[in-house]
């Protein structure tokens, strides 16, 4: 079930609009006896980048397949820009970009070759092609290499390449399916700075990611989603706002930890406390306040502490409260 | 098809060959290793199928004025079988002369043969066969045997005569028309044995029909790939009919068919100096045997999960084909196998190209064209019939 924030509290871009680049209406898609996507619905405003953030099989990648007219839906609608998407609507594909979670290149052209006959199934031609190719190759600081075969290239240079394909013919949506999946972290920042460079163009954006923290820095919205269904749509600050905004301690040691728990509860700022043989968690209000009078409690109490962790709320946390799993089981 | 569809059909065309060219997998699988094949088959098999006889030298002793000491060795030696360098010499002198490698073999028709042969006796005809020649002297040996045979019965006619008593002269006369006369049965090249490909025109013809099986895979099994590996997402995300990967697909694969098997049969052609006759009924079977294999490939792309068991059913299938339709050996089948394997596209390609061989034209090789387009339909059919469970098609 879709948890529904207040409508005062959502951004303006969430409100439907005429101009919404992409609008999703109660999407279904079932193989077989499994339903891998059920009743999924968001918009998706211009310049707004909206993130799908969920393990791995929660059907991401399915509602993007449906998104950029790969596989049909067996309910609901999809339009870009006012256009019905399917797999034989031809016109509307132009306004996608899709970049695939694998590296959709081919290892034996050039990087530059691989721009060129993308860009020539997109219906990009001559000087047009040549120079757009030539800007997106700075844009994605593959110039130098832009003769070399790909597979020679490293696995951040394919994957700038795989982002580079998708942005080649201006697409007013682009589709990122977790762009950095495997990527060092030099290359994830330089990923995640032209994302937010797409934005600032207009550019709508869909990015799927099981990695909060993308998700906290890219997205203007994002949606929770797990077994094919949205638990949370909103901004980062609405969603943690549904965990109560408290913060999490854990304390790990030996000892009486059971009676430390006990002692724990009875401290004012403390909503949860949970004990196992080693470890102590403990939901409270206002963490760094409270931590002192926590650790004294169980100290007292006769636990002997190795190690004392403050968490303050996050996507992670949110999910792990929505679905009582964490993202990346 | 609108013209956009075309240059886009073209861009993806051109692209997955020079791929193909590049990863030199096509030009090994489809080029060399058929090659390499060819000459290993054509030095195991090659020689000992199609044997070349030599001139041979023969010294013959035979009584003056014998006639049918002349026509025996006459035939033996006059055949169309051996060609014979025959030198007379005196019947002491043939072991020396064949001992010393002067000649391959010696004759000696003894004093009296015509007579004896007549009179219904024993003669005995020597026969000195050196180191030099064994196939060939072995050849004209047989041909003397046969001879030798029709006189025999010429002798058993005229003791045969002697019992009815019939007169002396004719007994002589009957004797000699029974042993002279000509054969009885006479044996006429047919269809079939002119439509025979030598063993290294079939070695040919067979490692090309094999072998494409390999290389039309390399465009439609190349969809399987494509899934793996990401780029069918991204081009099926394209602004384009879905259909139009499929088809560069096919026409990558009937590109690199028609290429490769035309290159095998024009070098193998030259290297094992096998010509197949007319080049456009060669060109029309090239076509037909092309198509066949592409449309085979639809269906291994339709029924493989991955690009592995792909690759695994196509050399099944090329193998199995391939054998069956003699690419390495002959093979021969009768009742309802033997029809099945006529059925075989490979097998019909070789039918086909033994009857150019023969010296056909288009006009005679509609059965071969009519069996592999007749196997390009049906599987074609099928492939839109059978479950995918691979390539998304």
């Amino acid at each position: 079930m879709t948890t529904n924030l207040a409508p005062d509290r959502r951004r303006p871009s969430a409100e439907a609009s005429p101009d919404d680049v992409l609008v999703v209406d109660d999407l279904v898609r079932r193989y077989g006896d499994l339903t891998a996507v059920d009743g999924v619905s968001f918009r998706i405003a211009p310049g707004e980048t909206y993130g799908l953030l969920g393990p791995n099989g929660a059907g991401k990648t399915t509602i993007i397949s449906m998104v950029a007219g790969l596989i049909p839906a067996d309910e609901g609608t999809i339009t870009v820009l006012g256009q019905p998407v399917g797999p034989t609507r031809i016109a509307v594909k132009r306004h996608i970009g899709l970049v695939p979670q694998e590296l959709a290149i081919y290892p034996e052209l050039s990087g530059r070759e691989n721009l060129t006959f993308f860009g020539r199934l997109q219906g990009l031609h001559s000087k047009d092609l040549a120079h757009r190719v030539d800007e997106v190759l700075d844009l994605i600081g593959l110039t130098d290499r832009a003769k070399d075969a790909t597979k020679e290239y490293s696995g951040g240079m394919k994957r700038r390449l795989n982002i580079g394909i998708g942005l080649l013919h201006r697409p007013t949506l682009l589709i990122l399916d977790e762009p950095t999946v495997g990527v060092d972290p030099q290359s994830r920042n330089a990923i995640l700075e032209s994302v937010e460079a797409l934005s600032v163009e207009g550019m709508a954006v869909l990015y799927t990611t099981h990695y909060m923290e993308e998700a906290e820095r890219l997205c203007d919205r994002i949606a929770i989603i797990d077994s094919g269904r949205f638990q949370a749509e909103g901004t980062r600050a609405e969603l943690i706002r549904l965990t109560g905004e408290l913060d999490q301690i854990r304390l790990s040691g030996s000892g009486a930890i059971t009676a430390a728990a006990d002692a724990i509860r009875a401290l004012p700022a403390v909503q949860q406390a949970d004990a196992d043989r080693h470890t102590l968690v403990l939901t409270v209000r206002d963490a760094p306040t409270a931590v002192a009078a926590i650790v004294t409690a169980a100290s007292t109490a006769g636990m002997t502490l190795s190690d004392v962790e403050i968490s303050r709320p996050n996507l992670e946390s949110v999910f792990l409260q929505l679905t009582g799993k964490a993202l990346r089981d | 098809m609108r013209r956009t569809d075309m240059r886009q059909l073209w861009t993806m065309t051109a692209s997955d060959l020079r791929q193909r060219v590049r990863d030199k997998s096509v030009i090994i699988f489809a080029l060399l290793v058929p090659l390499a094949l060819m000459f290993v088959f054509n030095l195991t098999f090659g020689g000992a199928q199609d044997v070349t006889l030599e001139k041979i030298d023969v010294a013959v002793s035979m009584p003056d004025g014998d006639q049918l000491a002349a026509a025996l060795v006459a035939a033996a030696l006059d055949s169309e079988a051996v060609q014979v360098n025959r030198t007379a010499a005196p019947a002491d002198e043939i072991r020396g002369l064949v001992q010393s490698g002067e000649v391959a073999m010696g004759i000696v028709v003894p004093e009296g043969f015509g007579a004896a042969v007549t009179a219904g006796q024993e003669a005995v005809v020597d026969v000195v066969q050196g180191d030099q020649g064994e196939l060939e002297g072995a050849v004209v040996v047989a041909v003397l045997q046969s001879v030798l045979d029709r006189l025999a019965a010429g002798t058993v006619a005229a003791i045969a005569g002697g019992q009815l008593g019939l007169p002396h002269d004719q007994l002589a006369a009957l004797a000699q028309a029974a042993a002279t006369a000509g054969p009885q049965f006479t044996l006429t090249e047919g269809e079939a044995s002119t439509e025979q490909l030598s063993s290294s025109a079939t070695l040919v013809a067979g490692q090309a029909g094999l072998f494409l099986l390999f290389t039309v895979g390399f465009g439609v099994l190349g969809l399987l790939a494509e899934r793996e590996q990401g780029t069918l997402a991204r081009l099926r995300s394209m602004p384009m009919p879905p259909g139009l990967i499929v088809a560069a697909k096919g026409l990558v694969s009937y590109i690199l068919g028609v290429v490769a098997t035309t290159v095998l049969l024009v070098v193998g052609g030259r290297l094992f100096d096998v010509s197949f006759g007319s080049p456009p009924a060669v060109a029309v079977l090239v076509l037909c045997v092309v198509a066949a294999g592409v449309s085979l490939m639809f269906i291994i792309a339709r029924v493989a999960r991955t690009a592995e068991q792909a690759t695994v059913s196509q050399s099944i299938l090329a193998m199995v084909l391939g054998m069956s339709a003699g690419a390495f050996f002959p093979i021969t089948a009768g009742g309802a196998l033997g029809q099945l394997m006529d059925l075989n596209p490979i097998a019909a390609f070789m039918r086909g190209l033994g009857i150019t061989n023969g010296g056909g034209g288009i006009g005679d090789i509609g059965t071969p064209v009519l069996i592999m387009l007749g196997f390009a339909a049906l599987t074609a059919a099928a492939s839109r019939i059978v479950p995918d469970r691979g390539a998304d098609l």
